[in-house]
């Protein structure tokens, strides 16, 4: 309440993108042309899956619009001199100026041609997680569109600072970028760190507050006491990178010691590769002929070809067969009178020294535990239960394993993948109602829904577009700095592949080669950035802020300093959330819990008058692509759909004028246009003035649009689960093509390629390079585990400027400092509040102890990444980051390319100065 | 005669202070002073140790031990059972800040502000000076229940006339309506329900109920 009645009060609807779990939808009442209040959108609550609530960092908008921190006007950088310990000398200068500048360089660099001459893109650009920043930056898409090749390999923190494996083996196994459980009808969740209550946002609170008030039961297994873990059933304190081997433990218990019936056999004989007969050699018995998979027909007591109609298959068994196998490169071996298991036995054979009592030695939790958990997982499943969904009957399966980061990137992570697929598959419980999915594809094209992307490929799987491995279409030669193309197969194609392969091989690479025989990687003539900060984000993030400082011409996109754009030539400041204008999909499903019953659009619009001379992201796009040369293309990249709607279809046309300079107001208002004609099938073709006063427009969508299954048995497609002749196949191939060009540096990550995993040591790996780079005794010297954990608060936001998260992500306990348990922290004379120094063999960082319970004696936690030293307010929170600790390493690289954000480190309590 | 309440859904609650911001905002409340908050509580010892979060604020108890002890009568009770303050006649003694058994109660005497030593625009434009050195607290959004009266909204239910921290609960942990209403949303939610009240051998007949299982 004001003291004096505002003379003009509106309520104005928003969206809020600071995370990958939204957008929530909001409205914020503006009172004689100041914002002082963020509520939900109630209009919303109809049609979004979280009542149209808004999360805690929506709330923090407003503090930002009003920062006496932002940059007002553009700046240039005086001193030409980088480097953290530089002081940029930025000075104001005028949009006309920093346009030149920008435009100048840019014409330049074309010129001199789009790649460099070891053929690199001479231009790149890095944007904050998960496709964020996108939902911020207007039409900046067209311009980076019309310009051409684009290197966005070096990212922002991807790798270790995202759920990597689960993205590429998600997508593989079921279409699956991320993984959650069918939450509304869900029973039963084995949570292996999976912070949904801190990162699931608004629709994943909602639906997990909904599903534990009707009884579900989430145990969650995790070293650390999360929030999660507090509103859970039951905590299991499990140790960190071990998670492997309880979920091999429980695959054991599934496979090795419960009766066959208890599964669902029929799943598995006719949804899965579960009956395929496995070769010597490891590859699928094929038919001579057709070069089919084989199966063993019980019905006709013969193998036949895997898409035989009326067939029995044999789950379990030896069967006798003539056939051939086809190995890599077409290798082709041929059998006569051969005994072959088929990939379940293969399976039950892998797995049967993983019992329990073996998980125990290595999770440190106990067997009874392990044990008790895989037959309430199997007894919650509901194996044979059905239920009609839109009038298809589907089985019903409500149990599902969900994962948190640490768990599901790095080393140890494709195990932890396959085994919660292979969990999923044996009670039938993967893409059903209740049971595991998938949320959205990023890498398998087309993106626009997940079953779109569905297609059988010769072996009864999902065709995946794999990067080729095969002589003649292997990338020897990188496209892009990180090489995703050339090292990882898995990472696909599509726009969002350069920055889901090895990011951190980018920086890496551009300090040192890896060997003499690689492309030499060079900084890129012009580097963009946006709602990133790598000097921080990153991992070892000072000496990557040393490669940031090499980089030779920097545009910031910058609504305040930070550590990043410290290295910047041009700050460029934009408008921010309520200061500009976009419009965005909503709805179908996408990260983390978003599952809607409806589809549509929500607009972004100014609320208030922009703050100084920022400018509308789109009028600045609009600008840079003129300045470029590139107005034409530009404008057609729109018409085409940059914007996030194809702009004409065969029934309407909204199409912009594609040699005139559009403003922001015009653009959104052509896509309003198109966007309400595709909702209504041309019908509505309401602009900009409607989406303004309504704030989104949605249509409704068949609950069937959830589930994968549904789709592959319609094209009878089976799910890729036990074996995996196809990664093995491409792994074989992929060291081939490695060690023809004299290539040895990715040896042990070619070991992950294999039919069926195995739980190796994966802590071991961390510790090995401990000593390797810290020397004897490193193990003593650094005798706890480092890890993290998510926070609604900050979580993606690039927020750690507003005072308000500080404020009540101090209510939330491990925000303010270094978590150790209270026990290890007396025995070391740590007591809360100290001030402790944190060190791993890379860094150290520090901050105050907070002691807990909530912990496991060995390990010490630190939510968020805040040793700032150039963001305003941030820089003097006086908090840690363990990006500071974390070591880019290939020694600590997967197959996949990423990392995850665990390190060994020691702490000692400071002196009081 | 109403008797406004809350109710509290623990096992919905996950801390994460989504109502405390919300109310921030709604209440133009200074940095740090929190009407509402949440608890981030642990017990037990590792590793049998349970961490739970507790929504708290102004209980507007139906024998409030912070009106009887204010001198001045600024503390009062409506009669639909809201515990409110007439900050023309709080003198800020801080009486009623000791009595709280809930620790409900702020006062400010300097102003403070997000970023140094000046408001942004909209601090300026929610600074309400008869809140400096008097006592304030939450009101359960006392203007909305008003609206109610005059526009036949139900508090509780309409969310213009439901307080903003319930608004805005991303976890559908609070609820808020009439106690002495048998079909309101919190007389269902309680009736099927078990509740604990904090505190409740004080005597102080709080209104804001803990929910932890089905009945």
């Amino acid at each position: 309440m004001s003291a004096a009645a505002a003379k003009s009060v509106r309520k104005v609807p928003q969206y809020c993108y600071q995370c990958v779990a939204g957008p929530d939808l909001l409205t914020v009442k503006v009172e004689d042309g100041v914002a002082t209040e963020v509520e939900p959108n109630f209009a919303a609550c109809g049609v979004h899956p979280g009542a149209g609530k808004c999360c805690v960092k929506a709330y923090g908008i407003i503090q930002k619009t009003y920062s006496p921190n932002r940059l007002l006007q553009p700046m240039k950088r005086s001193n030409p001199k980088k480097g953290r310990d530089e002081d940029p000398g930025f000075v104001p200068i005028s949009w006309g100026e920093a346009f030149d500048l920008i435009g100048a360089k840019m014409k330049e660099v074309r010129a001199r041609g789009l790649r460099n001459e070891y053929g690199y893109p001479r231009v790149a650009a890095s944007f904050g997680g998960g496709g964020i920043p996108t939902y911020y930056m207007g039409t900046f898409p067209a311009f980076l569109s019309a310009w051409g090749p684009v290197d966005f390999s070096y990212g922002s923190g991807q790798g270790v600072s995202c759920t990597h494996s689960e993205h590429l083996y998600g997508e593989l196994w079921h279409r699956a970028f991320t993984v959650c459980p069918d939450t509304p009808s869900c029973n039963y969740v084995l949570s292996f760190g999976a912070n949904v209550e801190a990162s699931g946002g608004v629709v994943g609170a909602w639906r997990h507050g909904e599903a534990r008030s009707r009884g579900m039961k989430r145990v969650q297994i995790e070293p650390h006491l999360s929030v999660t873990g507090a509103a859970s059933a039951e905590w299991v304190p499990i140790k960190p990178k071990t998670d492997a081997a309880f979920l091999f433990g429980l695959v054991h218990v599934l496979v090795c010691e419960m009766p066959r019936e208890k599964l669902d056999v029929f799943f598995l004989k006719h949804h899965t590769g579960s009956p395929y007969l496995i070769g010597p050699n490891g590859f699928y018995l094929r038919d001579p002929a057709t070069k089919k998979p084989l199966l063993w027909d019980l019905k006709r007591n013969a193998a036949v070809s895997f898409d035989t109609p009326d067939t029995e298959p044999a789950l379990d068994g030896t069967f006798t067969v003539d056939a051939i196998e086809v190995g890599a490169d077409e290798d082709q071996w041929t059998h006569r009178g051969l005994a072959a298991q088929t990939a379940f036995g293969k399976l039950v054979e892998r797995v049967r020294p993983y019992t329990p009592e073996w998980a125990e030695k290595t999770c440190d939790v106990r067997e009874g535990t392990v044990r008790r958990l895989a037959h309430e997982f199997v007894e919650q499943a509901q194996v044979g239960a059905t239920v009609e969904i839109d009038g298809e009957l589907l089985p019903f399966r409500p149990v599902s394993i969900q994962f948190g980061r640490t768990v599901n990137n790095g080393w140890g992570a494709y195990e932890c993948c396959y085994g919660r697929t292979l969990l999923a598959c044996l009670v039938g419980a993967l893409e059903v109602p209740g049971g595991t999915l998938g949320t959205t594809v990023r890498l398998n094209r087309p993106a626009t829904t997940r079953q779109a992307s569905v297609k059988i490929n010769p072996d009864g799987f999902m065709h995946y577009p794999m990067n080729p491995t095969d002589k003649a279409h292997w990338a020897a030669k990188p496209k892009v700095r990180n090489a995703h193309d050339t090292m990882v197969p898995l990472s696909a194609s599509s726009p969002w592949s350069t920055a889901l392969g090895p990011t951190h091989f980018s920086w890496m690479f551009q300090k040192e080669s890896p060997d003499e025989n690689w492309p030499k990687v060079t900084p890129p003539d012009v580097w963009f950035c946006y709602r990133t900060n790598p000097s921080i984000s990153f991992w070892d993030t000072r000496e990557l802020a040393k490669r940031i400082a090499e980089f030779p011409f920097v545009v910031a996109f910058a609504y305040h300093r930070d550590e990043t754009n410290h290295m910047a030539d041009v700050l460029l400041p934009e408008s921010t959330d309520f200061e500009s204008t976009q419009l965005i999909r909503i709805g179908g499903s996408k990260f983390i819990e978003q599952f809607w019953d409806h589809e549509g659009f929500a607009l972004r619009q100014p609320a208030v008058a922009p703050a100084g001379e920022t400018r509308d992201f789109t009028d600045i796009a609009t600008e840079l692509a003129d300045r470029a040369g590139l107005l034409r293309e530009y404008n057609e990249a729109l018409n085409r759909g940059a914007a996030g709607v194809p702009l004409s279809n065969h029934e309407w046309d909204f199409r912009l004028d594609a040699e005139k300079k559009h403003d922001a107001a015009t653009i959104w208002d052509h896509a309003c246009r198109a966007a309400s004609a595709e909702l209504t099938e041309g019908r509505e073709t309401d602009g900009l003035d409607w989406f303004k006063e309504k704030g989104l427009r949605t249509r409704p969508i068949s609950r069937l649009s959830w589930y994968l299954f549904p789709e592959l048995r319609r094209q009878g497609i089976r799910f890729e689960m036990p074996f995996q002749e196809r990664l093995y196949r491409v792994g074989v191939e992929l060291g081939r093509r490695l060690h023809e060009r004299g290539i040895h540096w990715w040896d042990v990550q070619l070991e992950e390629y294999g039919g069926l995993p195995k739980v190796l040591d994966f802590p071991g790996i961390w510790e090995k390079e401990t000593v390797k780079q810290g020397g004897a005794g490193a193990l003593e010297k650094y005798p706890f585990w480092l890890i993290t954990a998510r926070s609604m608060q900050y979580a993606w936001g690039s927020n750690v400027g507003v005072q308000l998260m500080n404020e009540v992500g101090g209510n939330v306990r491990g925000h303010k400092g270094v978590l150790i348990n209270r026990r290890r922290a007396q025995e070391l004379g740590i007591e809360d509040g100290d001030q402790v120094e944190v060190s791993s063999y890379v860094g150290t960082t520090r901050g105050p102890a907070v002691l807990a319970e909530g912990i496991r004696p060995d390990t010490l936690l630190m939510m968020g990444q805040f040793d700032h030293w150039a963001t305003p307010y941030a820089k003097d929170l006086n908090k840690p980051s363990m990006n500071s600790l974390i070591p880019m390493s290939i020694a600590l690289t997967d197959s996949t390319g990423s990392s995850a954000d665990i390190v060994r480190v020691g702490v000692k309590k400071l002196e009081a100065a | 005669m109403a008797r406004y309440i809350m109710t509290a859904d623990l096992r919905r609650c996950i801390g994460c202070q989504t109502c405390t911001a919300a109310c921030r905002h709604a209440n133009g409340t200074p940095p740090g002073v929190q009407w509402r908050k949440v608890l981030d509580i642990e017990s037990g010892e590792f590793p049998d140790v349970r961490r739970s979060f507790v929504p708290v604020g102004c209980m507007h108890c139906a024998d409030p031990p912070c009106m009887h002890v204010c001198p001045s009568t600024a503390t009062f009770q409506r009669k639909d059972g809201i515990v409110d303050i007439d900050y023309d006649l709080c003198i800020g003694c801080g009486y009623c800040a000791v009595a709280c058994p809930y620790q409900a109660r702020y006062i400010v005497h300097k102003r403070e502000f997000a970023y140094g030593e000046r408001p942004t625009e909209q601090e300026e434009a929610r600074f309400d000076p008869k809140r400096m050195s008097v006592a304030m607290k939450c009101n359960f959004c006392k203007d909305r229940v008003d609206l109610a009266k005059e526009t036949g909204l139900t508090p509780g239910v309409d969310p213009e006339a439901t307080p903003a921290c319930v608004n805005s609960c991303i976890a559908g942990v609070l609820a808020f309506g009439d106690r002495e209403d048998p079909d309101s949303n919190v007389s269902q939610l309680l009736a099927e329900h078990q509740f604990f009240r904090m505190h409740e051998e004080l005597g102080t007949d709080p209104g804001f109920y803990y929910i932890f299982d089905k009945k």
